[in-house]
């Protein structure tokens, strides 16, 4: 039987610009490919990218975005949103290593019924040249062999136990004045085990911790159910915590008035074997730029509420954008071989999503049913699904704290991941997270200038 | 190869709409050998697919003497039962089960019988109470207490009409506070204080009850304040399920799984359960 | 059972053999991520942990996602496929005993009535060579649930490692006919078999057959749960944990109906669709693990849900320790 394929394109276009001139082209009896099937949104900023994605994992072999060019939008911002929606989205795909022809943005006005036809025509030309998408249905090809990167890691040394007994005079009083009711620190377990601990009287102020085994984020304990998502309670932060308790301030999650924070003055915890954390090694963030109370090293404490009046870039470790870089400059199947073999052993325990402190919403978007808006599944197509989505989800908001990656059982590299995103974000939209909590989130704003040039 | 997820095709050959979200399915088996030797007891259940959508559990609400098809009702819930509400006759669906345990109707045989049911509670009930109708004769007294939140609530209404008018049975509808209508000439009441109004013998009585969560443990109170002994009251309890044959983990109430070591409980099963539901 | 036998090579020479008669050979080998079971190609891939994989065999019995059936649409009819069984013969080999146990109870779970064909179809060709423990991890608990680093229950042929070697015993007639297959290997022995390691953690958490109720209303919930995130972390990375979820994904033309991992430990876990979730907390779900693990299953199955290989309290991401809170379970404090 001969080969009949024929590329199938899924176009997500806006009701007013494009879709008038697609009719346009229609009513001008333009002929052009039959490939694409329309979807119709009310704007270019409607268009999230989990639906181009669920088209890609429902057997689109492409995907066209097209809305009105900037400053045209009907509702007036809609595209300039959507743009800078596409920069992040645009360039994961090409990271994870899909073909970027294969998923086109374009702006099409009413009146541009001669450019819809070509650039459909044009569209269904550049995907058949690629074949149809084997993304999920080829077998998966070797990864490539990757020797580890190794940042400099010191032996971790403990702190000065000074700031302990700083810390834990400091929640006695918190406690007992009555300034809060619960402090989320840290503490041991019967098997001397550092985990978050919460003390919610003076007594229980006195089995605090400080130490360089005191890794979790426990920003995360301040949304949802948590224990500490309500009435006054005291948080334990390092300098990566607070850059999280920024975040959460800039999306209105964290009420200063209920929360306070108590800094650590920090030099570096333990990851498994005794060394510095990854994150630890080229961390800038030693000293909380956001906390009410700030034990030092020396335990001296220290008043304040005050950020950092400028915004520090805060770069993500040597060691991890020397990995970022690799994997960028890999060619595009082993890019796409690597982040198969990374994502496939996702098995959706959803463990990057618990302890993220930015992973707060109430219903995710993993859990919608209705409609079912990511793919089920850890097969390779459902761990695509779920991986991207989440990074997508986390774009521009990721402070690096790196528990994402301490969390996974599975040891899925998501700070590649997400510190590839950052750095799209910190170059192309200037904007870094978790670092002034005045700041709009990146993808709730724009510039008129927002780069373009990948846009037809 | 047997695989004990897959279910039997079956086609939708009616549907009779109960109230505004309550919907009854009555379904003939595809393959005609299964329609022939298809069995179940009353109480059982099965999961009912939307291929597409997915499963939902629901008991069979027609009883075992009646052959040729099995009946469900369903209220309109989440994705499964939206998706269900939209198919017409002669859609095909599937049918897993029968699954889990059922009434010993044998040990009713020559006893009266109290029948209560609240709202599309009443659905498990119906199976029961019709197979023990179908068979008359095997029992001494019948009582039904059909309740729902309103006049528009109640299900069946064609056959509770029936069975009011039946001399052989009592039955008695009641409707929540506020839920009258200008023509209702039933009782008003919560169905627990309408039960004792009722005040039923318990002398050589069994009693078979389902409703929403609060509504039974109101009416498991009242039961026992009339002297049922907790082993001879029936109740079927519902919870979320997958698999429906006990693999899941999903369905458990302490150490029993409602689909395998239910959906039928006594209330004096019930009493050494953790209250988990 | 048998008479031992003293394996003369090491493992290699073993993983070789089994490979070169066709069996598939699952083991503990190199590769991304954490180490775990893999299909080995030869003898070269294999690299044994010191105590145990970071991630069990069980994925290879019940993977994490798995088709149960595949169906078609024509008009408002439907067509209804199963999916293909998978038929390889099979060895593990390297499990160690915890593991064996656990598969042991899953198949308790999966073989009982109606039996789950797809776990059965890879079951049933799979032979299990388990090798002894003779190093104990930081968390394991093996001893407090009635196992020991030497135990047999589970595996078809148990290997302890000993000088020069490891004395071979066949368990089951299963796997003594794969060692009759294999006779060349192995030689007589006087050997006597060591001593398993002690293992610190091995209070028996006794008492649990304590009245559910009296466990279910105990007041330390509130306290033991309070920092669990509810993820599923420990859920898979258990060796007998086996929820899981039924899901469609389809298609205007078809789909299939997928089994996936799952957790109680999460929200929505048994959450109705009216919006009634019996377990609303955190510390009621957390409950649910402990009680389902250590107390409910000793009812179900006569033992408890857990082989006290301490991958969850490894794997937990703020330091649960599910050992720690059976023996407060089993203190009554």
């Amino acid at each position: 039987m001969a080969d009949t394929w024929e590329p199938r394109i899924v176009a997500f276009v806006c009701n007013w610009c494009t879709y008038a001139g697609a009719d346009l082209a229609g009513t001008s009896r333009r002929t052009y490919a039959p490939n694409v099937r329309i979807v119709r949104l009310p704007c270019s900023g409607r268009i999230d990218p989990r639906f181009i994605l669920r088209a890609l994992e429902m057997g689109a072999d492409g995907v066209l975005v097209s809305g009105c060019h900037p400053g045209d939008c009907h509702y007036t911002k809609g595209n300039y949103y959507a743009r800078r929606r596409y920069i992040v989205f645009n360039s994961l795909l090409d990271f994870l290593g899909i073909e970027p022809d294969r998923v086109r943005f374009a702006w099409v006005s009413a009146a541009e019924g001669g450019k819809w036809a070509e650039l459909v025509d044009l569209t269904v030309q550049a995907v058949r040249a690629l074949g149809p998408l084997k993304l999920f249905s080829q077998e998966a090809s070797l990864p490539p062999e990757l020797e580890p990167i190794e940042p400099q890691k010191p032996q971790s040394t403990a702190p000065d136990p000074r700031q302990e007994l700083a810390l834990r005079q400091t929640a006695r009083e918190m406690l007992a004045s009555g300034e809060v009711e619960l402090v989320v620190g840290y503490g041991r377990t019967s098997f001397g085990k550092v985990v978050p601990f919460f003390a919610s009287s003076p007594e229980q102020a006195e089995e605090l911790v400080w130490n360089d085994m005191c890794v979790h984020n426990l920003t995360t304990y301040l949304t949802g159910e948590r224990p500490a998502a309500t009435g006054k309670v005291a948080v334990v932060v390092k300098g990566c915590d607070a850059r999280a308790a920024v975040g959460l301030i800039q999306e209105g999650q964290l009420d200063r008035e209920r929360v306070k924070l108590i800094g650590m003055e920090c030099h570096g915890v333990q990851s498994e074997c005794g060394q510095v954390a990854d994150k630890c090694t080229a961390c800038e963030v030693t000293t909380p730029h956001l906390c009410d109370v700030l034990i030092a090293s020396d335990g001296s404490v220290w008043k304040t509420n005050e950020a950092a009046s400028t915004p520090t870039r805060f770069p993500a470790s040597d060691a991890l954008r020397s990995e970022v870089q690799r994997i960028a400059s890999l060619p595009r199947e082993q890019r796409l071989a690597f982040w198969r073999s990374e994502l496939s052993r996702c098995v959706r325990c959803y463990a990057c999503r618990a302890v993220c402190p930015l992973c707060y919403c109430q219903t995710c978007a993993a859990d919608r049913t209705r409609p079912q808006y990511v793919t089920p599944g850890c097969d390779w197509r459902g761990a695509f699904s779920w991986g991207v989505t989440r990074a997508l989800h986390v774009a521009g908001r990721c402070v690096g704290c790196g528990e994402c990656v301490r969390a996974c059982p599975q040891g899925i590299r998501l700070d590649i991941l997400q510190a590839f995103l950052a750095d799209v974000v910190a170059r192309e939209l200037g904007y870094v997270a978790g670092t002034n909590p005045e700041a709009l989130p990146p993808l709730s704003t724009f510039r008129p200038d927002d780069r373009q040039d990948f846009i037809l | 190869m047997e695989n004990a997820y897959k279910p039997h095709l079956v086609t939708i050959e009616s549907i009779r709409d109960e109230t505004p979200d309550v919907r009854t399915l009555r379904l003939a088996f595809r393959d005609p050998e299964v329609a022939e030797s298809f069995t179940f007891r009353a109480g059982q259940f099965a999961e009912y697919s939307v291929f597409g959508e997915g499963e939902c559990v629901f008991c069979i609400a027609s009883p075992p003497t009646r052959h040729g098809y099995v009946e469900c009702s369903f209220k309109l819930m989440g994705k499964v039962t939206s998706a269900l509400r939209d198919m017409e006759v002669g859609d095909v669906i599937g049918f897993r089960g029968p699954y889990g345990n059922w009434f010993p109707i044998e040990e009713f045989f020559g006893h009266n019988m109290l029948f209560i049911g609240g709202g599309i509670g009443m659905a498990p009930v119906r199976s029961i109470l019709l197979n023990c109708l179908d068979l008359r004769d095997q029992f001494r007294e019948i009582t039904i207490l059909n309740g729902a939140r309103s006049v528009a609530d109640i299900v069946y209404k064609e056959e509770v009409a029936e069975w009011q008018k039946r001399p052989d049975i009592t039955c008695v509808c009641t409707v929540d506070p506020g839920g009258e209508d200008p023509s209702w000439t039933g009782e008003i009441g919560f169905i627990p204080t309408v039960l004792e109004k009722m005040a039923p013998s318990a002398e050589d009585t069994y009693a078979v009850l389902c409703g929403p969560p609060i509504m039974i443990k109101l009416t498991l109170q009242v039961l026992e304040k009339l002297g049922f002994p907790p082993e001879r009251v029936y109740t079927t309890l519902e919870n979320k399920m997958k698999c429906g044959f006990g693999k899941c983990g999903r369905c458990n109430v302490g150490p029993v799984y409602v689909c395998k070591d239910g959906p039928v409980f006594t209330a004096a099963q019930l009493q050494q359960l953790p209250p988990d539901f | 059972m048998s008479e031992k036998l003293l394996l003369l090579n090491d493992l290699h020479s073993f993983a070789d053999a089994l490979i070169k008669s066709g069996f598939s050979v699952v083991a503990p080998s190199k590769g991304p991520g954490p180490s775990r079971f893999r299909r080995i190609g030869s003898a070269s891939e294999l690299l044994m942990p010191d105590v145990n994989t970071e991630i069990p065999p069980k994925e290879h019995l019940f993977p994490p996602t798995e088709p149960l059936l595949f169906f078609r649409f024509h008009g408002t009819d439907v067509e209804l496929l199963d999916p293909p069984l998978p038929a390889e013969e099979t060895v593990f080999l390297g499990l160690r005993p915890c593991d064996a146990a656990g598969i042991a109870l899953l198949d308790a779970v999966f073989l009982a009535d109606p039996k789950d064909s797809f776990y059965e179809a890879r079951r049933s060709k799979t032979t299990l060579v388990s090798v002894a423990c003779t190093k104990v991890g930081e968390n394991c608990f093996c001893s407090a649930v009635g196992l020991s680093p030497h135990s047999r229950t589970g595996s078809d042929v148990l290997l302890i490692p000993v000088e020069g070697g490891f004395l071979t015993e066949a368990v089951t007639e299963k796997g003594r006919t794969l060692l009759e297959k294999h006779s060349g290997l192995f030689q007589p022995t006087d050997a006597s078999t060591p001593k398993p390691p002690e293992v610190p953690r091995s209070a028996a958490p006794e008492g649990l057959d304590k009245d559910f109720a009296e466990l279910f209303a105990a007041p330390y919930w509130q306290d033991a749960a309070k920092r669990c995130l509810g993820c599923g972390a420990c859920a898979s990375v258990c060796p007998t944990c086996h929820c899981f979820d039924i899901v469609d994904d389809s298609g205007a033309r078809g789909g299939v109906r997928l089994r996936c991992w799952d957790a109680c430990g999460l929200e929505l876990f048994t959450r109705h669709a009216s919006g009634h979730n019996p377990r609303p907390n955190q510390p009621a779900r957390f409950r649910q693990r402990l009680l389902h693990k250590f107390a409910y299953s000793r009812k179900s199955l006569g033992r408890p849900l857990c082989v006290g290989c301490g991958r969850c309290v490894d794997t937990c991401p703020v330091g649960m320790d599910i050992y720690e809170v059976a023996v407060l379970m089993s203190q009554g404090v």
